[in-house]
């Protein structure tokens, strides 16, 4: 099928229209956080010629630990998603394949889960942390993540199983697979993308989680929505600050996007070579 | 790589990796400098040697003070502070938090002058009355100014120590002002005046700028002008009285104040508020006295040198009372005793005479009269007689202190909101605070 | 046993029936794991919600005494004008994000879906929105928002337009922004689960429809679209879910104003909760809410599951 030129141009300007939404408020604070805090919002906007200095960025190394927050986030996110995966992928494989209602059933007790706004369980989930003296470990937030984000793994997963084929696996059980293998070897590489985005989502949702963090860290374990809220005084929002530790905290995401986007691909050729 | 050998090795990494992450990290799960002796033995000299105090403080300007004066107080006693930086939502959940579990996460903490009454009926922090009688030579307290008792007083007691004391004062452009003639006003009505006078129709100007955001900002103004108006929102038995004639007057004095502001006002948080004024586009501002110094700092403020500070105006018959607000520090009441007293030592040392000196000159605020008269002091900072009377003559209770003031706080919050946005009437926005108020207190 | 086989004997059924059975115990192995977690560490909150609900307690209640009072706070909660204004701007919130996400992340997944370097690039830094906490995106859009100052107003008074209170001081666009910030933040998120299922698509049926002469959009419309059915499911819902627990945005730019325009449920009841500390009246509103979504889940599920075959 052969796209004409008018197409093309169209689609370029879509994807270009696409960037500058997407990329303005983080342009924005890349600006931010180069600028001196009286020209954050001067008007006219600067976009690019302003007066350029480093001293936020120092300011802020000086007297953060942006280290200890970016490495306690990388442990929880990394923690909850890895626990997530192994919990609900198979889980997710099981409720798209069972044929009592029983079990493929219990996959809308997840969903319940995900309904509940968590502020009605946020004192409860505290006492509990504390009862198990589990306040201000890596443990506490990594545990209440995997609730969550296990669920939502479940229902991805779920979906993305349902598209998977059963002939296949059909093929490998007559050969004398198990189940588990039939899952293991002909189902999950077929569903990886899925994987990925199931990974990507526990990664963003435990990243972001400002609300348990808070709950659940000490000044040790805090994590990384936690220092730039720091910058929120009552008085006033020290924007260079703020612009400086969302870059910290988003170059990591950048980064790990990148590495799993190469998962989607293997995922491609992997449904290509059936 | 086939999907066999794929699928192998992303189990086993799942596997491996979620295991040393998810379930066998205890070796660093708690505070990884932290070991379980203390670092030094307690001496004769330094009896507290050793104890470990996690304060959470608020990140208002004087956490650069806190961030200058702990590692000198380790040195001096030998007590490691370990300091916890929080915003003013987080700081306030998670004190509640830690207050209601009972699990002393923090020994001490700052208190804003507002949660004086909560903290004192739910007892979250110990009574330090027992301590100041103790050690009151010490304490030097009648250099304290009497106002900023109520940074943790209530109903006779003591529920945490003055430690940062903010005037609300009126900020000006002695440039803008002298450009079109006018005198810093002395009165509300000369501010009305003042601020239509200095209000450019084509917006390159505006005369005043206020806090107008829905919920605790412009709650927060509106109760400033409410005093400076002469008016009170409890009656005469302490009790709410939110919609009485003078108050719906006061509010549309207000709102009619609020024309004369940049449109965006009535969106404004403190920050915003901070930045019109910093930026350039109001001439006048009213806000807490800690702010001043940052006018003067090139790095964030357009408006270096242009600025200067007088009273916050009253209403022309209505006795001069100037907003007094600020901070407190205070311990938990579920530390254990011997963390108690080493966070009185503490205290005591953060409040002397001396460290007070220090404190100022790392963007703290004052308490004591004794830094606000130092002479070298005055000559940094050439505001602190301003300061000095407007505490003499400060009304810290103009925001109730009561036990209930987050409820007063949020039906305000809405009803000011809803009449500014023209969304009601101010009799009505009065009228349904009062219901609303009327009916949490059951 | 008998819960999966009338037979007792394994050996008497026919090889396909025994083969079901055998495999109803694998699924279960592999779904309890995560069933005994989430039991062990969510009953206990999700009761205590439940139970609390019908009392009063006030968190800060230094005797916390929990009294009971049926469905007092039920009751007040349907004659509450404020929870009914909540409720009414939490459906225009939701329906809102869910039907512009679904739309923009499945434009986005089709426009970016080529596997070429430039693509992939994009595609990561798509991704960027959804990596900065829900409350410093409020903020940034606050200020990006800021009538006097900010840059959009700038743009549109340039363009002639008059912007009052700003996008959102007034209350007539006020949802209007909190909706385009949402969008802002969580489309990527729709565009990667749908990319992960055009991605999951097998080959033969397109390979197929183009043998046969069909058109693009033909294609689009009655191959692709229908393929991804199990996956519009997924986001529709989970989106949906989401949007209905917004909390964060909300309070970062606009704490429910101006007036009450955008008070959604979700932040009445945490100012229930955490600002009054009214513990039995806020989970009275979250269960609420939680029926109120639940019967959209289960309504959502109900319609696309009768159209999956």
């Amino acid at each position: 099928m052969r796209t004409s030129r008018l197409e093309k141009v169209l689609l370029n300007v879509a994807v270009l229209l696409v960037i500058a939404f997407f990329m303005l408020p983080v342009f924005w604070l890349l600006t931010t956080a180069f600028k001196y805090g009286r020209d954050a919002f001067a008007i006219p906007p600067r976009w690019l010629f302003f007066e350029f200095t480093l001293d936020n960025f120092k300011n802020v190394l000086e007297t953060t630990r942006v280290d200890r927050f970016l490495l306690n986030s990388v442990i929880i996110s990394a923690g909850a998603t890895l626990l997530s995966l192994l919990l609900g992928v198979p889980a997710g494989y099981a409720v798209s394949r069972a044929r009592t209602r029983l079990l493929n059933g219990s996959a809308y007790f997840f969903l319940l889960l995900l309904m509940v706004p968590p502020i009605a369980m946020l004192i409860p989930f505290y006492l509990i942390m504390r009862d198990l003296d589990l306040l201000g470990t890596y443990r506490a937030v990594i545990i209440l993540d995997t609730v969550f984000d296990a669920s939502f793994v479940v229902w991805m997963m779920r979906s993305y199983f349902l598209d998977v084929p059963q002939e296949m696996e059909e093929a490998a059980l007559v050969d004398g697979a198990s189940h588990f293998q039939s899952f293991r070897q002909v189902a999950l590489p077929i569903a990886m993308p899925g994987v990925v985005a199931s990974a990507l989502y526990c990664v963003i949702f435990s990243w972001n989680d400002f609300l348990f963090a808070l709950l659940l860290t000490s000044p040790a374990t805090k994590t990384m929505p936690l220092g730039i809220l720091a910058s929120f005084s009552a008085a006033q929002i020290d924007w260079a600050r703020m612009a400086v530790l969302c870059l910290f905290a988003i170059a990591p995401a950048v980064v790990v996007s990148l590495f799993l986007n190469r998962y989607f691909v293997q995922g491609l050729t992997m449904g290509a070579t059936k | 790589m086939n999907a066999n050998q794929v699928s192998r090795r992303l189990t086993m990494a799942i596997a491996t990796l979620s295991l040393i992450v998810g379930g066998c990290v205890p070796a660093t799960t708690q505070a990884p400098p932290a070991t379980e002796a203390p670092q030094a033995s307690p001496t004769s000299a330094q009896p507290y040697a050793g104890v470990k105090l996690t304060l959470a403080s608020m990140t208002d300007q004087y956490i650069a003070g806190f961030r200058y004066l702990i590692p000198k107080f380790q040195e001096e006693t030998g007590i490691e502070v370990t300091l916890d930086e929080l915003g003013y939502t987080d700081l306030y959940q998670k004190l509640t938090a830690d207050f209601v579990g009972q699990t002393a996460n923090y020994d001490l903490m700052t208190v804003d002058i507002v949660w004086s009454g909560e903290f004192a009926a739910n007892q979250y922090t110990h009574p330090l009355d027992d301590f100041m009688a103790r050690d009151s030579a010490a304490l030097k307290m009648d250099d304290i100014m009497p106002v900023a008792w109520t940074l943790g007083e209530w109903e006779g007691k003591h529920w945490a120590y003055p430690l940062a004391g903010y005037a609300n004062v009126l900020n000006y452009r002695k440039d803008v002002l002298a450009a079109a003639g006018i005198e810093p006003p002395k009165t509300q009505e000369e501010l009305l005046a003042a601020a239509q006078a200095l209000t450019n129709p084509d917006g390159s100007m505006y005369g005043i700028v206020m806090l107008g955001a829905k919920g605790s900002a412009v709650a927060q103004d509106y109760m400033v002008w409410v005093q400076q108006e002469g008016g009170t929102i409890l009656d005469a038995d302490g009790k709410p009285a939110l919609n009485t004639a003078e108050n719906v007057q006061i509010l549309e004095y207000f709102g009619e104040l609020f024309k004369y502001n940049p449109p965006g006002a009535t969106d404004y948080w403190w920050d915003q508020r901070e930045t019109a004024f910093r930026s350039g586009q109001a001439a006048m501002m009213e806000g807490w006295s800690i702010a001043r110094a940052g006018y003067e700092d090139p790095a964030i403020s357009s408006v270096v040198g242009k600025v200067d500070i007088t009273f916050a105006p009253v209403k022309s018959g209505v006795d001069a009372k100037y907003g007094f607000g600020g901070w407190g520090i205070g311990i938990n009441a579920d530390s254990d005793q011997q963390k108690k007293e080493a966070a009185w030592e503490f205290i005591k040392w953060l409040t002397s005479p001396e460290i007070q000196k220090e404190w100022m000159l790392h963007d703290g605020a004052p308490i004591r009269r004794s830094t606000l008269t130092d002479p070298e002091l005055v000559a940094k900072f050439p505001w602190l007689p301003t300061l000095l009377t407007s505490f003499e003559n400060g009304d810290g209770d103009y925001r109730p202190r009561i036990p209930q003031y987050s409820i007063i706080q949020d039906a305000l919050g809405t009803a000011v909101n809803g009449y500014l946005v023209g969304e009601m009437t101010a009799q009505d926005a009065l009228d349904a605070a009062q219901a609303q108020v009327e009916a949490a207190l059951k | 046993m008998s819960l999966f086989s009338r037979s007792s004997s394994k050996r008497d059924l026919p090889p396909a029936r025994r083969r079901v059975n055998v495999a109803e115990w694998h699924y279960l192995a592999m779904l309890a794991p995560l069933l005994v977690f989430v039991v062990v560490i969510a009953i206990y909150p999700l009761s205590f919600s439940f139970f609390i609900s019908f009392h009063d307690y006030r968190l800060t209640d230094p005797t916390q005494t929990k009294t009971f009072v049926g469905i007092a706070n039920y009751l007040a909660a349907a004659s509450d004008p404020v929870v009914a204004r909540a409720l009414g701007n939490t459906l225009i919130f939701v329906a809102g994000t869910v039907i512009l996400e679904i739309g923009v992340g499945l434009g986005l997944a089709l426009l970016l879906a080529a596997e070429t370097p430039l693509m992939t690039v994009i595609r990561s830094f798509l991704l960027i929105p959804m990596a900065i906490p829900p409350l410093v995106v409020g903020l940034v859009w606050k200020s990006l928002y800021n009538a006097d100052f900010g840059v959009i107003p700038y743009y549109l008074k340039q363009l002639g337009i008059s912007v009052g209170h700003g996008p959102l001081g007034e209350p007539a666009t006020a949802m209007a922004a909190l909706i385009l910030v949402d969008l802002w933040q969580w489309s990527p998120l729709l565009m990667v689960i749908f990319l992960a299922g055009l991605k999951s698509l097998p080959r033969e049926p397109f390979e197929a429809a183009v043998v046969d002469g069909a058109s693009r959009w033909g294609t689009f419309v009655n191959l692709t679209l229908p393929m991804l059915q199990p996956v519009f499911l997924v986001g529709l819902l989970l989106r949906t879910m989401q949007s209905f627990k917004v909390f964060d945005i909300v309070y970062a730019t606009t704490a429910g104003g101006p007036g009450s325009a955008t008070t959604v449920l979700n932040f009445h009841i945490y100012t229930v909760g955490m600002t009054f500390f009214d513990m039995g009246y806020a989970a009275a509103l979250a269960n609420i809410l939680f029926v109120v979504v639940a019967v959209l889940a289960a309504i959502y599920v109900a319609v696309l599951q009768r159209q999956q075959i």
